[in-house]
């Protein structure tokens, strides 16, 4: 268990170091290699988890620990002097006085530093896969980039170093070191923003820097708090362990605030969809399987202590502001990668949501969609870079007969849309099961419930209609073209798609086998309840809930089925007409409909504002 | 009798179709058509050259009346009722990216309509099963169907909802938007000839059953109140038909996100409180 922690760990670093030296033959082999060992690994340890597994480093790591965050602080510093830029200077400047600050006060850390439960390994088991396709798949993109040899090299480089960093994250328990691993997730995301230097990526990455500066800065704060109010060890654990103390709130919120910073809630969703500008698997990365996955496993593991205190109502709250309001933002855009950016924000905010709800019901919604919200949005990102690359497409509006140019390409985005929004796929199930939950939240909170239920009534129609208007451009076809033939984009574009998209069917067609032997456990994990599954004829119960297997096993052929089907079957023996068009000539050009949102969403930054500060209102008092 | 009815389904419909016709005509003094009018329109169809704009779209308006059936048989067995909406609102996405498919002007805007119809009903119906999940304590419409008291007396506002979103379901005026006749020639169904149409003209009357089963629904096992109420929203439909000019697509999501959707979630909440 230890050594294949460890190698989860060291391999990426040395990997991530070997790259920077290596040619290009040799360092293509390692990373299929080590993007398989890496899988492996994470496979075994969530198949081998039993309880909760602490463990502890040596003392001298402690030092090392305080050492990195002054350097990589004095680096941010130094990036604020360079650019002149006053706003990301001065949180350099209070972050690193905070840290100097606990230096000082902070007591000898003699605890376990690490803990590794059942969450640890169910996020290890999608950093890893997920991010091990998308550096196989980075091999080819990044030749395909415009910069120099070593460039390429750098970019796979932190690729790797941020796998590392992330299974790091996600089992420390120590909060200083958890804020350290934050910090450098966020100049890993600085590194990438800004990989294509030019103006609009340097001033995005900057955006992207300031923002979670101010997350990392809540973490040190919060540190603070839990030191002075005299908690004792400053871990996620002992924080749990006084759930019911005084003054426990505002740290509790300040954690909070790094987590919705991070998974980038209104007003910080700048960040993310800066981000756009990115090499295209960095956008896969950031958005799907991993970085911003670290809001929702924050929440999930403050949940048991966040659960039903004000500080969990507001952000429950700003989450269901956001699931709406991003949703009407991404209705009025083209960039088919900021349509994805968009409905990556609204569905974290449901995540994020389900978590702080935290009955066992609604982690079990948030961990469904965590894992399926994943392998969906690599696949589309990905996909969107081979639209890039291959098809020079940008544009949504621009796909226009995409099923007759390039249809496996367009088969797979239909694939990838429609498992967020057909049942039986996951993403469906985990709305679904959120819409479900929140009727007995809602029991218990009334009114408050009451409008949450609204906000994801009204945000799911809302996405509906965005996917609706994706897929109809990706069904369009004049019917000039009959016979479908797949085009080539290359073995490693193909390979990854391929089974990113087995992968998606896989774990649709096997979702009652995934309840059972992770989601749930997980949840039990977190929660110490004993939440079963029960499978009875066609039904499989959770807890309150029912799910009626058979209906979604129809669905599943009836609907996904039909979708796919039609872009390949052909009827023989019927006459084909020109469209009828009540018989007018004109030749049309047809792209997609937008709406004008301008009105609604130039007050959604400031809404946001108000949540947050709300936040913080309701930790004091 | 729910199994006889779920393999009648289209021909009730059809008949239902066929006597509103009747009722309609009347309402206008009209005589109007015989009772089995649709069925001899189908029959017509039916016997028609067969041609189509491609294959995709054809088998969408196909599957769009298969799904619909399905949608329809998880309700009337007793489903979820969050996942008959859904279920409903899929099978109108397959007519949808039916509509998209095509490089046809009016096919294009019915689609769109199409689309903003479903953001105008569906979270009032989303709205109204979580109502009617604070009552009964379950989502499943078997749990309905026997509950002992109607709802309609405990969510009054709820049915005052429905019956307003009905019209946009049944494409109906004032709020018949998706398929306007005089300005975009019937739009998704423009396209589709023959047998296809047959399929996307029988799904009408699937969804027929579908609205009436749904406010079946707010008389619980009362029998006579469901039937009375089936009646009255019968009547009122066609009348309100009868009476009332289309609106444009921004008026009916205005007034359905206001008025409809208000009036469901005023409901939810006093279904909460007490």
């Amino acid at each position: 268990m230890q050594l294949s922690l460890n190698s989860l760990f060291i391999v990426p670093v040395i990997v991530s170091g070997l790259l920077l030296i290596l040619p290009s033959g040799i360092a293509r082999i390692l990373i299929t290699i080590t993007s398989l060992l890496l899988a492996a690994l994470s496979l075994y340890l969530f198949c081998n988890i039993q309880d909760t597994y602490f463990f502890s480093v040596a003392p001298y790591l402690n030092e090392v620990v305080t050492a990195f965050d002054i350097l990589l602080l004095l680096f941010f510093g130094w990036l604020a002097l360079q650019r002149k830029n006053w706003l990301v200077g001065l949180l350099t400047i209070a972050q690193l006085g905070t840290v100097l600050y606990l230096i000082m006060v902070l007591p000898v850390q003699d605890t376990e530093q690490f803990m590794v439960d059942k969450l640890s390994a169910f996020m290890f088991l999608l950093i890893n896969i997920i991010s091990g396709v998308i550096a196989i798949y980075s091999l080819r993109y990044i030749e395909e980039e415009d910069c120099s040899p070593f460039r390429r090299k750098y970019f796979l480089s932190i690729l790797f170093w941020f796998i590392a960093v992330m299974n790091l994250l996600v089992s420390t328990d120590n909060l200083e070191y958890f804020f350290l691993f934050f910090e450098l997730t966020t100049l890993a995301s600085f590194l990438f923003i800004s990989f294509r230097k030019d103006e609009v990526a340097i001033a995005n990455a900057f955006t992207a820097l300031w923002m979670n500066q101010l997350g990392g800065l809540a973490i040190l704060v919060a540190i603070c708090f839990i030191t002075a109010n005299g908690y004792g060890a400053i871990t996620f654990t002992n924080l749990l362990a006084h759930a019911s103390a005084a003054g426990i709130l505002l740290p509790l919120a300040l954690l909070c605030i790094a987590a919705l910073v991070k998974g980038a809630q209104m007003p910080f969703s700048k960040w993310l969809l800066g981000a756009m500008v990115a090499p295209t698997p960095v956008s896969a990365l950031l958005h799907s399987s991993t970085m911003v996955k670290i809001a929702p496993f924050m929440i999930l593991r403050l949940s048991p202590a966040l659960k039903d205190t004000p500080v969990a109502m507001v952000v429950i709250a700003l989450t269901g502001f956001v699931f709406v309001a991003a949703g009407i933002e991404a209705l009025a855009q083209d960039n088919f990668k900021r349509i994805l950016a968009h409905s990556t924000i609204a569905l974290l905010a449901l995540m994020i949501m389900m978590s702080a709800i935290g009955s066992p019901l609604t982690m079990v919604a948030a961990l469904t969609l965590i894992m399926f919200h994943g392998i969906s949005k690599s696949m589309l990102f990905l996909n969107a870079g081979i639209l890039e690359r291959v098809f020079h497409f940008k544009l949504a509006s621009d796909m226009d007969r995409l099923g007759e140019t390039g249809p496996f390409t367009s088969l797979v985005l239909t694939i990838g849309f429609m498992s967020l929004l057909i049942p039986p796929f996951g993403v469906f199930m985990g709305k679904w099961l959120s819409i479900e939950t929140l009727g007995a939240f809602a029991s218990s909170t009334k009114l408050f419930g009451a409008c949450i239920i609204v906000a994801v009534a009204c945000g799911g129609a809302i996405l509906s209609l965005l996917y609706f208007k994706v897929l109809g451009l990706l069904i369009a076809r004049s019917g000039v073209r009959d016979k479908i033939r797949f085009e080539k984009t290359g073995v490693v574009y193909s390979g990854t798609i391929w089974f990113l998209m087995g992968l998606t069917i896989a774990s649709t067609l096997s979702l009652p086998l995934l309840l059972i032997n992770c989601f749930v456990p997980v949840t039990n994990e977190i929660l110490g309840t004993s939440l079963a599954v029960v499978i009875t004829g066609w039904n499989l119960q959770i807890g309150a809930i029912t799910l009626p297997l058979l209906p979604l096993l129809i669905a599943f052929f009836l609907l996904p089925g039909t979708i796919v089907a039609a872009m390949f079957i052909r009827f023989n023996n019927v006459d084909r007409v020109k469209e009828y068009t009540c018989g007018e000539k004109i030749d049309y050009s047809f792209s997609s409909f937008y709406f004008s949102t301008d009105q609604v969403t130039r007050y959604f930054s400031a809404v946001g504002v108000l949540f947050f500060v709300a936040l913080i209102i309701v930790a004091v008092f | 009798m729910r199994i006889l009815l779920i393999v009648f389904a289209p021909v009730i419909g059809g008949l239902i179709v066929g006597f509103e016709r009747i009722i309609r005509a009347r309402m206008q003094r009209r005589i109007g058509p015989p009772l089995f009018q649709p069925f001899y329109d189908f029959l017509k169809l039916a016997d028609k050259r067969k041609m189509m704009v491609h294959s995709s779209h054809a088998f969408l308006g196909l599957m769009h009346f298969i799904s619909l059936w399905f949608a329809l048989a998880v309700l009337l067995l007793g489903g979820d009722l969050i996942l008959v909406i859904f279920l409903h609102l899929l099978s109108t996405s397959l007519l949808i990216l039916a509509g998209f498919s095509t490089r046809s002007v009016f096919s294009h805007l019915g689609a769109n309509r199409t689309a903003i119809s479903v953001l105008a009903y569906e979270p009032v119906l989303i709205v109204i099963a979580v109502s009617i999940f604070m009552l009964t304590g379950s989502f499943t419409a078997a749990s309905v169907f026997s509950y002992p008291a109607p709802l309609l007396f405990k969510m009054p506002l709820a049915f005052i909802a429905l019956l307003l979103i009905l019209p946009i379901k049944m494409k109906k005026s004032p709020f018949d938007v998706a398929d306007a006749h005089q300005e975009i020639t019937g739009g998704v169904e423009l396209e589709f000839s023959g047998i296809f149409y047959e399929a996307v003209f029988t799904a009408k009357w699937l969804d027929y059953i579908f609205c009436y089963t749904l406010v079946y629904l707010f008389a619980g096992s009362n029998v006579t109140l469901g039937i009375a109420l089936i009646g009255f929203v019968f009547f009122f439909t066609n009348a309100l038909d009868n009476s009332t000019a289309r609106v444009n697509y921004k008026q009916m999501l205005r007034f359905s996100l206001a008025v409809s959707f208000s009036l469901a979630f005023v409901n939810l909440i006093i279904n909460i409180l007490l």
